[in-house]
């Protein structure tokens, strides 16, 4: 095979591991609450911005960095929740749990907060990108053989492994992952048999936006690319990869978003890169029309 | 005999409430076409032409995203791209074609509505967020194509049209003709909107709001419906897109993005699902609260999240609450029952 191909491989690989970055936390949310997370996108563009500005005040190591911005990314989730959600559990009966116009409300309510908060980043920070400090790019080149990939794909690759057993492990070996599957699984009948389901929301929203603002401030290292409109796109292409993935199949969401990446990457290399973004949304498309289930979802009504 | 007696024996709030009707309905035209053009006329600037335009067609816009997503309940995160679809159809026809606003408008709109129809085949069985999200994708797409398919829409660059409206051979140039034929399009689109929604057909789209399995088991089309309700409305889209080339002479891609289909989403909301006047009001408040604040900096966008969040959160029922479905309904049992009406079928009398 040209190595040409392969080095694009690489690249679709690595965009993947970016999406699949974003999903897992995407994914989450939605399982639990049923509800998409439009702000999203938002959480990782705070992330990222709250790592640059560490960045620039104090210049401290990266893992502060990371550290910093996990702690950031949990006040995000939490916040978000309270705001966006919270309002709208206030009605606990059956019948409001399954109402649409319940669901959409959050629906709304988040999409609605996720423009206030870019829009006023904009207003701060303005649209442009920022400046990122040259060292603490994640950038550097390693040759593997014919490929050449940088240190930021493998901090990208092991941050998105850990993360993904990471969470396997809380879901189903502690007590908390289990009090989080049994809401995603029954608000109602988790509630009746004792779980604080408030607070395995709460808890859910912040594991998420953890996840969320860390992929915000890897992808804006990684790339040297930090505006406030930078969440838009991940959170399409992990919300197409939650949904190819089955919805509440946080494994499948990973796979479908290196699917995605590898696609991009061959349609920018056959095509052209303004085509690009058509894969994910004709991805989606063909998903909704021909899997309802999601290519690894479990039945699920959604027709 | 008697019988025709007794339809025509009507409760006396029937008649006065249509009065009052007439009433509201003689202001708006009113309004719109001897009041308003005489203040466009006083101050006589291009600004407020094109403000009061604006606001017209986006008026329309949330006119017609009221049918899909208050009356039909079906989240539609694409409306924008139909509006740019209309838009460059009526562009591109003027721009290259010569074809001028006689024919331009009514194909903007059935170009759009062909177009939401082919996409309305196979998404139009997908529910409450699929759906949002299948619509999301289709916009997407399509703004994609108006931005990249360089060879037909001259991409970024956008198209420009020269020369006023032609209607039927008769060369509108001046800004209050503009204004006046932009004006009488949106106000029979509204009329047409309304009538389609204040009735039986209307009811039945609200019916697959509330629940659509329900409604598929009392024999409604349900897929037949949202496919109406979804073309329909791109029609006007469509239409509102025509317009916006005609009075602008200038459309690009970035006109018609995802920001502007939740802004047309915004209005609805914030006006109250369901409410065609609500709609009507919300759209005026979003084109004209950033004018006003124009001081303050660029906030449109910010303010327009503001404002949906909050009227999200404190205003369910929006601006204009939803006027009772069942008010029509009342009023055929009043003719059918005398004083079935007096009892109440529905809430909030």
């Amino acid at each position: 095979m040209d190595p040409y191909y392969v080095q694009q491989l690489a690249i679709g690989l690595s965009l993947g591991m970016i999406y699949a970055l974003m999903a897992i936390g995407f994914t989450l949310i939605f399982g639990v609450l049923n509800v998409v997370n439009f702000a999203h996108g938002e959480v990782y563009s705070i992330g990222a911005f709250a790592g640059l500005l560490l960045i620039t005040a104090f210049g401290p190591p990266l893992l502060a960095v990371f550290l910093l911005v996990l702690a950031v990314g949990a006040a995000t989730g939490f916040g978000l929740e309270r705001l966006a959600f919270r309002p709208f559990r206030r009605f606990s009966d059956e019948a409001s749990l399954k109402s649409r116009a319940m669901r959409e409300a959050t629906l709304m309510s988040s999409l609605a907060l996720s423009i206030f908060t870019r829009e006023a980043m904009e207003l701060v920070f303005g649209s442009e990108f920022q400046t990122v400090p040259l060292d603490y790019l994640i950038n550097e080149p390693i040759a593997l053989g014919p490929v050449t990939i940088v240190t930021g794909d493998i901090i990208i690759f092991v941050a998105a492994a850990v993360m993904l057993g990471g969470l396997q492990y809380l879901l189903t070996r502690t007590a908390t992952g289990r009090a989080i599957r049994a809401v995603s699984n029954n608000p109602l009948g988790a509630k009746y048999v004792g779980i604080n389901t408030n607070r395995t929301i709460v808890l859910t929203f912040v594991i998420g936006s953890m996840m969320g603002a860390l992929a915000g401030i890897m992808v804006g290292l990684y790339y040297g690319a930090i505006f406030p409109a930078m969440g838009f796109t991940p959170a399409v292409k992990a919300f197409v990869a939650m949904v190819m993935g089955g919805l509440s199949s946080i494994p499948g969401a990973v796979i479908c978003a290196l699917i995605i990446g590898v696609s991009e990457s061959l349609a920018t290399t056959f095509v052209s890169s303004v085509w690009a973004d058509m894969v994910a949304y004709s991805f989606l498309l063909l998903t909704l029309v021909l899997f309802p289930q999601g290519l690894f979802g479990k039945g699920r009504d959604r027709v | 005999m008697s019988e025709t007696d007794t339809v025509t024996d009507r409760p006396a709030s029937a008649p006065k409430a249509r009065a009052r009707a007439r009433l509201l309905q003689g202001g708006i035209l009113l309004l719109l076409f001897a009041l308003l053009p005489a203040v466009l006329v006083w101050f006589d600037r291009g600004y407020f032409y094109q403000l009061a335009m604006l606001a017209l067609i986006f008026v329309l816009l949330a006119g017609s995203l009221h049918l899909v997503t208050g009356v039909a309940g079906l989240l539609h995160l694409g409306h924008a791209a139909f509006y740019g679809v209309g838009a460059y159809i009526a562009g591109l026809l003027a721009a290259d074609h010569g074809i001028g606003f006689t024919i331009g408008l009514p194909l903007a709109g059935l170009g759009a509505a062909a177009i939401a129809f082919l996409v309305a085949l196979p998404t139009m069985r997908l529910v409450s967020i699929y759906f949002a999200v299948a619509t999301l994708a289709i916009g997407q797409m399509l703004f994609l194509v108006m931005q990249n398919w360089v060879a037909v829409t001259k991409g970024p660059n956008g198209v420009i049209l020269f020369g006023g409206i032609d209607l039927f051979g008769l060369e509108i140039g001046s800004r209050l003709g503009i204004y006046y034929v932009v004006a009488v399009v949106v106000a029979v689109s509204i009329w047409v909107i309304h009538r389609l929604t204040d009735s039986y057909y209307g009811n039945a789209l609200r019916s697959l709001r509330e629940d659509d399995q329900c409604a598929g088991a009392m024999g409604l089309d349900t897929v037949r419906l949202k496919m109406e309700a979804f073309t329909i409305a791109s029609f006007f889209a469509g239409i509102a897109g025509a317009l916006w080339a005609y009075t602008t002479g200038y459309i690009s891609p970035v006109d018609f993005d995802f920001f502007e289909s939740i802004l047309i989403l915004a209005m609805v909301v914030v006006g109250g699902l369901g409410s065609l006047p609500g709609a009507i009001l919300g759209a005026l408040l979003l084109i004209l609260l950033p004018e006003v604040l124009r001081d303050v900096g660029d906030v449109r966008n910010m303010l327009v999240g503001l404002v949906m969040f909050l009227s999200i959160l404190f205003l369910p029922k929006g601006l204009f609450g939803e006027v009772p479905a069942l008010a029509l309904m009342r009023r055929h049992f009043d003719a059918a029952w005398p004083g079935a009406g007096e009892r109440r079928v529905g809430w909030r009398g």
